[in-house]
């Protein structure tokens, strides 16, 4: 059924569903005063017909981008009160889409965390409930995890994370929606609150596979002020989506991934082997030898990076600055009270693997696994043309049930090897656990294959029916 | 793997870590540390270390000034400030 709504109604149906989730899946909402130039101008656009790409659509912003003159907190203590003088790269893109910002999603603090809790302003909660326990509060994933709490409920169209080892794919699996990381170097960093800058690379969060493909090529685009940012050429990843992919399709399930996996997962590529098998795809079982370091080599890359980026937090320039008799004590103070544990551990994991002694044991052999592990990624894709994966190993978990480091990043097992290789995976839908919660199963294409992988998450979208 | 030397570690990452929360960080960073010495199991002595994944070159653009920011717009974040400069305790005795 077709139903004609004005931007400004379908705006306020989103913006009020936000308010009722400040503090929640938002850290902050955007004032209606504040959008109504945006909203009148977007209705202007629809009127004389020239509208833009994504004119009038509500999007929820992770709080990790600086948005120009709204509050960019990165779930952090130290950044409470920080007002961005400028807007990223992304965003901006969006903005020049014609988009409207409802406000900044929730995350685990400097996007460190797989489950949300890890956020100075507290967890969020994943609107789904599990059928044997339906009054636990279960996470929504991390750390994007506001980001697709809020795709989820319902208060945005679709929304911005950013993804280091995971925090898009895996919070859209855990909360029913579609998750894309691209190729690391296709959407700009600048303007990003770092985290781990080889790693990090922003991405969309939504109901379909086809929202991801239109926010895709608003934010696809070569930026001088990212040195990592890529030159190869973009392409319009919508006009086809629906079209039937050229050739005899091979996608790679990697056995190794599905071992000690419960029934609910192994399911879910069961499934989707069976609903694709009829479109002349052919599955291949693969063998990664690199697999059971992928999560050792980013667990030494992404703090050493972290602790490098987040030296900048001093308390003298901008963030929150805590008293102190000394600069010296100024620095201290500000840092110690200003970040949470899981921050302040991988700080200090970070200043231990690059410090005098331990760089070339622990630092600089990861550096030397991450190419094993891209290497092992290229022959495995000299043999297919896509890798099918789970997501997650699990199904979301209550709030508080995870309280050791290590448990909690082995959420990360299946999406972690593929963000060391740089390479574009997305997460959809899949199907019910046994408990009633959504999975989803990552597709994985090769560098800068985000046409062909989204045409076949696309189909994957369309066999699965997890929106029927 | 030796002992880690958690008042070190911390004073290089300029953190003052409160007493008792000294050992909950050291045991955590000893079992982290543990968890991820399995790489050391790798020969890796042809291997050349990984920096940017997709080994692209970086662009060059022209070398023009561009005017962005105001100072005002930068200060506006700064906790304290005197004039046009970010203010501190006094340094130099």
């Amino acid at each position: 059924m077709d139903k004609k709504i004005g931007v400004a109604e379908l705006y306020s149906e989103y913006a009020n569903k936000a308010k009722a989730n400040l503090n929640n899946s938002y850290n902050y909402v955007i004032d209606d005063d504040e959008n109504k130039l945006f909203i009148e101008q977007s209705q202007q656009r629809y009127a004389s017909g020239d509208n833009l790409s994504l004119d009038g659509i509500p999007l929820g912003i992770k709080d990790l981008f600086c948005t120009k003159g709204i509050k960019t907190s990165a779930s952090s203590k130290i950044l409470s009160n920080f007002i961005p003088q400028y807007e990223s790269f992304v965003t901006k893109q969006l903005l020049n889409s014609g988009s409207i910002f409802i406000g900044k999603n929730n995350c685990d603090e400097f996007a460190m965390g797989s489950s949300n809790e890890t956020s100075h302003f507290g967890p969020v909660i994943n609107p789904w409930r599990s059928k044997t326990s339906p009054d636990d509060d279960l996470v929504p994933g991390g750390s994007s995890g506001g980001s697709a709490a809020a795709v989820a409920e319902g208060s945005c169209v679709a929304s911005m994370g950013t993804d280091t080892g995971g925090s898009i794919r895996q919070p859209a699996s855990l909360c029913g929606i579609v998750g894309l990381k691209p190729t690391f170097g296709s959407c700009s960093r600048w303007g990003i609150v770092a985290f781990a800058s080889s790693l990090d690379q922003a991405g969309p969060l939504t109901n379909c596979v086809e929202d991801a493909g239109h926010i895709l090529n608003a934010i696809n685009k070569h930026d001088f002020n990212d040195t990592t940012s890529s030159n190869h050429k973009r392409e319009d990843y919508v006009s086809e989506i629906h079209e039937k992919m050229e050739g005899k399709i091979k996608i790679g399930i990697p056995s190794d991934y599905l071992i000690d996996v419960n029934q609910d997962i192994l399911n879910q590529i069961e499934n989707t082997k069976k609903v694709l098998s009829k479109h002349e795809i052919e599955f291949i079982d693969v063998k990664f030898t690199t697999t059971d370091f992928a999560l050792s080599t980013y667990y030494i890359i992404a703090p050493a990076e972290a602790s490098s980026n987040l030296a900048r937090y001093d308390g003298i320039r901008f963030g929150v600055r805590e008293d102190g008799e000394s600069l010296d004590d100024i620095y201290l103070n500000s840092r110690t009270q200003g970040f949470g544990d899981e921050v302040t551990r991988r700080i200090l994991i970070g200043t231990y693997v690059l410090s005098a002694g331990y760089y070339d044991a622990y630092y600089r052999q990861a550096q030397k696994v991450r190419r094993l592990i891209k290497d092992d990624f290229q022959r495995v894709f000299n043999e297919v043309d896509f890798i099918l994966t789970p997501t997650t190993p699990n199904e979301a978990f209550k709030i508080g049930d995870k309280l050791d480091p290590i448990s909690m990043y082995k959420n990360d097992i299946y999406t972690v090897p593929t963000s060391l290789a740089g390479l574009p995976g997305i997460s959809i839908p899949s199907g019910l656990s046994s408990n009633g919660l959504p999975l989803g199963i990552q597709l994985i294409g090769n560098y800068f294959k985000e046409k062909q992988l989204l045409q076949l998450a696309a189909l994957a979208e369309k066999e699965l029916a997890f929106n029927e | 793997m030796s002992d880690i030397d958690i008042k070190r570690i911390s004073y290089l990452a300029k953190l003052k870590l409160p007493l008792e929360k000294e050992t909950f960080y050291a045991n955590s960073l000893k079992d982290i540390i543990k968890w991820v010495d399995n790489l050391k199991e790798i020969d890796t002595s042809d291997v050349k270390p990984l920096h940017n994944v997709t080994e692209s070159t970086e662009s060059i653009r022209a070398d023009e000034i561009k005017k962005d920011n105001s100072v005002d717009d930068v200060l506006n974040n700064a906790p304290e400030r005197a004039n046009n400069f970010f203010k501190v305790p006094k340094v130099v005795e």
